[in-house]
């Protein structure tokens, strides 16, 4: 099998600058964050007004869980800075190895928030029952969308593993961002008062 | 008398097409903000009697405005064509051309067309029964904010053909703009549940941040068009000119999929 | 080198879940005697130290920290945009009701 190693890899020294991934994605990163930023805006400027309301619905969540929702995919950031950091040396099956388990940790994440969404159902809380969970239904609803969305980006990651470091770093950039975006949207729903 | 070079130009009817893109966008604002005054849409929560005012306070706006549309409203197909011929030239199967042409004509039929004739039905006859005008009202704003998931499908079929585009027709980060897009749609789902709130269909969020979504992506592909167009060399290969370094992605040398 | 940045991306993750950890504490707190209030002081805590783990995330996961001076400089601006916005939006609304 004849391959031209990527250029990327093999100039690669200690020192040199480079943006992670394609430009482009890091546009889209802005972007949504912009668009996220607005919708947290509304939602608390939303809060101030109706603040016990606000304060009633948000003590029907667990913390503990909104925590543990966090570190889960705290840790498939990880795993997946592992995976470029092995990708980029060359190292593809534990690249590999860290890309499934960054899709296993997102998928952990996917069952913990329905096993929330479930209990809160139960208890009578829905997307319509009170504004406080008019937002929360909202919030977590779109962050999973991005997040079943990481998983496809995930498969191009794998897919295009030994073929272009550049698509690694970008998938991972996107992966990162679905973290980030849920560390923002524990501290405004969980913790925020 | 001197031949104007324009008769000349192989890429005049390209042209024709985007100063027709920019004018029925131009004239889609004009009469939805201006001079209908149907965007910012009217409140979800109003009861008959009051949507009788709404169109009153109207009635000459929404009979004007909706007319100019129906007469010039077909321009929109030149941004509709625009857009497939871009896909065309792209390196990907013609089949995402086809199916963003025929996704996109089918909804500007509940997306754009009929709110328009909602809305002249109730502003001819003022006097009809308020239940009917607000039944109007509805199926109106419903319609446009509501029917949401064909242009949903359209855009990331847009995006998916740029992000496997081999001929950097449009830079990759329109690609992913196309998916904020398609998103907006996702968020503008719940007009249909709530009357009031933000995710009504006037709502901070289903509607404000959502234009504004909107109006940066319409902005973009305008523009990227319009540079599409200069960079046209009617063969079937990369485009040529795009080649700062922000926008070049690195072609694998296996590009065998 | 492969076993130096292995340690620094465990180091960066312990010190990640550690601030999460601490937000239990801070949710106790602010659920003094049990009945939850209305608190600035919790708020902005919660906000600010979102938007460092935020930064942490960036930097490090995200490679900023090896990136071009351009892309080092635009994500700090946009953290403190966000900041900006959402503390804004928080003590605007607040100041209203």
């Amino acid at each position: 099998m004849t391959t031209t190693q990527e250029p990327l890899v093999v100039v690669r020294e200690q020192g040199t600058r480079h943006i992670p991934g394609q430009p482009d994605m890091w546009v889209f990163v802005f972007f949504e964050s912009l668009v996220f930023t607005a919708y947290f805006c509304v939602y608390l400027y939303s809060r101030t007004q109706h603040e016990r309301a606000f304060l009633h619905g948000q003590s029907q969540l667990l913390a503990w869980l909104g925590v543990l929702d966090t570190v889960v995919l705290l840790t498939s950031s990880w795993t997946m800075a592992r995976c470029v950091q092995h990708a980029r040396a060359g190292r593809y099956a534990p690249a590999r190895r860290d890309a499934f388990l960054t899709a296993g940790l997102g998928f952990v994440f996917l069952v913990l928030k329905i096993v929330e969404w479930v209990r809160l159902i139960h208890l009578g809380h829905t997307f319509t029952s009170s504004e406080f969970f008019q937002y929360y239904f909202f919030l977590t609803a779109i962050h999973c969308v991005h997040l079943l969305i990481g998983f496809v980006v995930l498969g191009v990651l794998v897919w295009k593993l030994s073929a272009s470091q550049e698509i690694v770093e970008t998938c991972a950039t996107y992966w990162h961002t679905v973290d980030f975006f849920w560390v923002l949207i524990f501290a405004l729903l969980y913790v925020v008062r | 008398m001197m031949r104007p070079a324009i008769l000349d130009d192989p890429k005049r009817e390209l042209w024709l097409a985007w100063y027709a893109t920019v004018g029925f966008y131009s004239l889609y604002t004009v009469v939805f903000f201006i001079i209908t005054r149907t965007q910012p849409p009217g409140k979800p929560w109003y009861d008959p009697s009051q949507v009788v005012g709404w169109f009153a306070g109207r009635h000459d706006g929404l009979l004007i405005g909706f007319a100019l549309i129906f007469v010039l409203g077909g321009l929109s197909a030149t941004s509709l064509a625009l857009i497939t011929y871009s896909i065309r030239r792209m390196s990907v199967s013609r089949a995402f051309a086809y199916s963003y042409l025929i996704l996109y004509a089918v909804a500007a039929v509940p997306g754009f067309l009929f709110i328009c004739t909602a809305m002249t039905v109730g502003a001819m006859r003022p006097e009809r029964s308020p239940a009917l005008l607000q039944w109007l009202y509805d199926l109106a704003f419903l319609s446009f904010s509501g029917t949401m998931g064909v242009f949903l499908i359209g855009s990331l079929i847009w995006m998916t053909a740029i992000l496997l585009d081999k001929n950097h027709v449009f830079p990759k980060w329109f690609g992913y703009l196309n998916l904020c897009n398609a998103l907006t749609e996702v968020v503008v789902a719940p007009s249909w549940i709530f009357h009031e709130g933000a995710l009504a269909w006037n709502g901070a969020i289903a509607w404000w941040i959502n234009v504004v979504v909107f109006a940066l992506y319409t902005g973009a592909f305008i523009y990227l068009l319009r540079s599409m167009i200069l960079r046209e060399d009617f063969g079937t290969g990369p485009l040529p000119g795009l080649d700062s370094k922000v926008w070049r992605t690195i072609v694998p040398v296996e590009a065998t999929v | 080198m492969e076993s130096r940045v292995n340690m620094r991306l465990f180091v960066v993750w312990l010190i990640l879940v550690g601030i999460t950890v601490a937000y239990l504490a801070i949710d106790r707190a602010a659920n003094d005697h049990g009945l939850a209030t209305a608190s600035t002081a919790v708020t902005v805590a919660a906000i600010c130290l979102a938007l460092v783990k935020v930064r942490i995330i960036m930097r490090e996961f995200m490679e900023v920290r090896t990136a071009p001076p351009v892309l080092r400089r635009l994500t700090d601006y946009w953290i403190v945009l966000m900041a900006a916005a959402l503390l804004g939006v928080y003590l605007a609304g607040k100041a209203v009701a």
